[in-house]
């Protein structure tokens, strides 16, 4: 099964982290791992996730992530290096 | 209506800024329950020209917000007080956000210092609603109202609409404040995507011109798109068939010989058969639900898919998309035309054997009923009556269950915004509050709420509003004395069990009494003979509510039907009856 790791760029706004976790439950994927940190912006916090994928597809999981009002960015983390574009479902028909 | 601005600066209590924001935004009209938590914000709607009415219970406010927004195509709007006040918006809140309806719903809230604990009417609403707003917010802070109202409205109707809740503390509403509305807005993760990509325009194009079987799989984002005359010039461009579901009924006319009706659970073969045999489908604002799809992994197996959609999120997220085109309805087909256009020009697959195959199934295979032997009245026959009398312009407002799919089937949509429905959520007791909120947004246009017996009885409070705040809707309840729907399920697939779905009577409760006690005029029919000159007697009153009993025979069903779970190539048009496939080519 496998496990992506993402960092979700977040307004540091109460509520946020039950958003993302509301989320991820109402929508049956599955968090293997949570940590929740400051920027050096004080207005927007960092999550990094562990998510494992089984009958979601990853551009689904960040798709719907990315349709919370509070989130800013999500970022895959590839093999120690960090991809450079947000993600989102279709990249070849972004503008 | 044209409120009058308030100066930036100006120092007023955060209810009277709430209100002041509310006229910025261009409210005109709410719905709504004052109480305890809420009740500084009602004394400056004493004052203010936006329209409030006082409804009977908060679900009716929340539908009525709907119903409007359905008609005008903007934010309604609703207001309750805390706790079982802001309780009771959460099913028009779940109903809103999966119809996609632009809805703002303002509560009142316990005050800061008493949040958290389990304050007298204290609810968490806005952990409450998270799962089915688009956003929501809790306002502690007074001089914060103006900002978070405008970003509600924006955020409410940009990109795919959707219900906004702003709970405000009692004491943000009671202190003192200076008036900000904001002039630009900062929200660093909401920037929808209206405008489509070219690249993806033309691979739609290339697409389509090489589709010998195309088909328009039409969804209720092209109503909410206002793109209905954009479609038209593209069905006719390309001359290819055209499905309206549920939620997109009048999107294209009915009347247009390219239409094959609605597809999905009790679609016409036409349009069923035409999405399971298309090469293509060209998928605009609909999102495959199951209700249209049947069992997904039979649904249109050989077909390629285009989807456009304003919402990146339905892209993919119940079937793979070939090309997708994220962006406004409109925008995406204005950008079509002319690229579909050009493409054409340069060769194009032969549409005629797909058009004649599938008019040969629409010619075959129409809407039909069966007429009872013992001359009792048929529900279609009321509901086909209601639309031939009253017209294209009527609007339409039915509740949950078979009568919703005959209000679907049987009446000829021309345009769009005149079929209202609770589609997603499937909310019974729909149909009465949102009349009363269409009527409102609408109220030169006769508004009919079509409603089951069982629905009816959840809702119809609200007709005590219409009576005492000159909203005259019209009601036709088709009575069957049966939860019909879960009893056809049972006739069906339960053995003829029919457990808890008799409502016993079609006298109990005696419903032109009930109307007449909430000072609506109160009719009834049960012979077939009666139907047009009932009809047409409710047609004549329009400074009252009406509302018409329709006693109707209990055993009809709701045809055709692919059961859920199964493949839509397993349509039936009656029971245990499929279509004559053999006789058909496709």
């Amino acid at each position: 099964m496998a496990i992506h790791k993402l960092e979700v760029l977040v307004e540091n706004e109460p509520g946020v982290l039950a958003r993302v976790a509301g989320l991820f439950a109402r929508r049956t994927y599955n968090i293997d791992s949570l940590v929740v940190g400051p920027t050096e912006n004080s207005k927007i916090s960092k999550m990094v996730i562990e998510v494992s994928v089984e009958g979601h597809s990853l551009e689904q999981v960040i798709a719907q992530l990315d349709k919370l009002i509070n989130v800013i960015r999500i970022e895959e983390v590839l093999e120690g290096a960090i991809s450079n574009t947000k993600h989102d479902t279709q990249p070849d028909y972004q503008n | 209506m044209a409120h009058v601005p308030t100066a930036n600066g100006t120092a007023m209590t955060g209810a009277t800024s709430l209100v002041k924001s509310l006229e910025a935004a261009n409210v005109d009209v709410m719905f709504g329950i004052p109480g305890g938590a809420i009740l500084p914000a009602y004394d400056p709607i004493y004052d203010s020209t936006i329209r409030h009415i006082l409804v009977r219970h908060e679900q009716g406010a929340g539908h009525a917000a709907t119903g409007y927004a359905q008609v005008t195509g903007r934010a309604g709007v609703c207001i309750a007080t805390s706790g079982p006040g802001a309780t009771n918006l959460v099913t028009p809140l779940a109903d809103a956000a999966m119809d996609s309806v632009p809805m703002v719903a303002i509560t009142g809230q316990v005050p800061s210092v008493a949040i958290g604990t389990d304050a007298f009417q204290e609810a968490d609403i806005r952990g409450i609603t998270m799962p089915f707003t688009k956003h929501n917010f809790l306002v502690t802070n007074a001089d914060e109202i103006p900002r978070v109202i405008a970003e509600a409205f924006h955020i409410a109707t940009s990109g795919r609409p959707g219900p906004v809740l702003v709970d405000i503390a009692k004491d943000a509403l009671q202190k003192q404040t200076t008036y900000e509305w904001p002039t630009t807005m900062d929200l660093p993760g909401y920037k929808p995507q209206n405008q489509p990509n070219q690249s993806a325009i033309n691979d739609a194009a290339a697409l389509i011109a090489q589709s010998a079987k195309p088909i328009f799989y039409v969804g209720g984002g092209v109503i909410k798109a206002n793109a209905s005359r954009e479609l038209m010039q593209l069905a006719e461009l390309l001359g290819a068939p055209v499905v309206t579901t549920l939620m997109a009924r009048g999107a294209f006319p009915d009347s247009h010989p390219l239409h094959l009706g609605m597809p999905g659970m009790h679609g016409t073969v036409a349009a069923v058969t035409g999405l399971q045999k298309a090469d293509l489908l060209i998928t605009l604002g609909a999102r495959f639900d199951d209700r249209v799809t049947g069992k997904l992994s039979t649904f249109a197996q050989n077909a390629k898919v285009i989807h456009a959609d304003i919402d990146p999120a339905e892209i993919g997220k119940n079937r793979y998309a070939d090309v997708a085109v994220i962006g406004d309805l409109r925008e995406t087909i204005k950008a079509l035309i002319p690229a579909l256009t050009a493409t054409l020009a340069k060769g194009r697959a032969d549409l005629a054997p797909w058009l004649a195959s599938v008019n040969k199934l629409k010619a075959t295979y129409p809407l039909g009923y069966d007429t009872p032997a013992d001359g009792a009245l048929s529900p279609q026959f009321v509901i086909e009556r209601l639309g031939k009398i009253c017209g294209p312009d009527t609007i339409f407002a039915a509740g949950v269950g078979q009568h919703q799919m005959w209000a679907s089937q049987f009446i000829s949509y021309e345009k769009p915004r005149t079929w209202l429905n609770s589609g997603g959520a499937g909310t019974m007791g729909y149909a009465v509050p949102a009349a009363m909120g269409a009527k409102v947004g609408a109220p030169d246009t006769t508004v009919w709420a079509i409603d089951g017996d069982g629905c009816f009885q959840m809702t119809n409070q609200e007709l005590v509003t219409c009576a005492l705040n000159n909203i005259p809707i019209k009601v036709a309840i088709i009575n069957n004395e049966s939860l019909g729907m879960v009893r056809q399920w049972q006739t069906l697939f339960y053995d003829s069990r029919y457990s808890n779905t008799s409502l016993e009577s079609k006298r109990v409760p005696n419903f032109p009494m009930l109307a007449e006690a909430m000072g609506c005029v109160g009719l009834s029919c049960e012979n077939p003979a009666d139907v047009d000159a009932t009809i047409e007697k409710a047609m004549s009153i329009n400074d009252q509510p009406v509302v018409v009993d329709f006693r109707v025979h209990r055993d009809a069903m709701v045809w055709p039907m692919v059961a859920a779970g199964t493949s839509n190539d397993e349509i039936m048009i009656a029971r245990a009856t499929a279509p004559d496939w053999d006789s058909q080519e496709l």
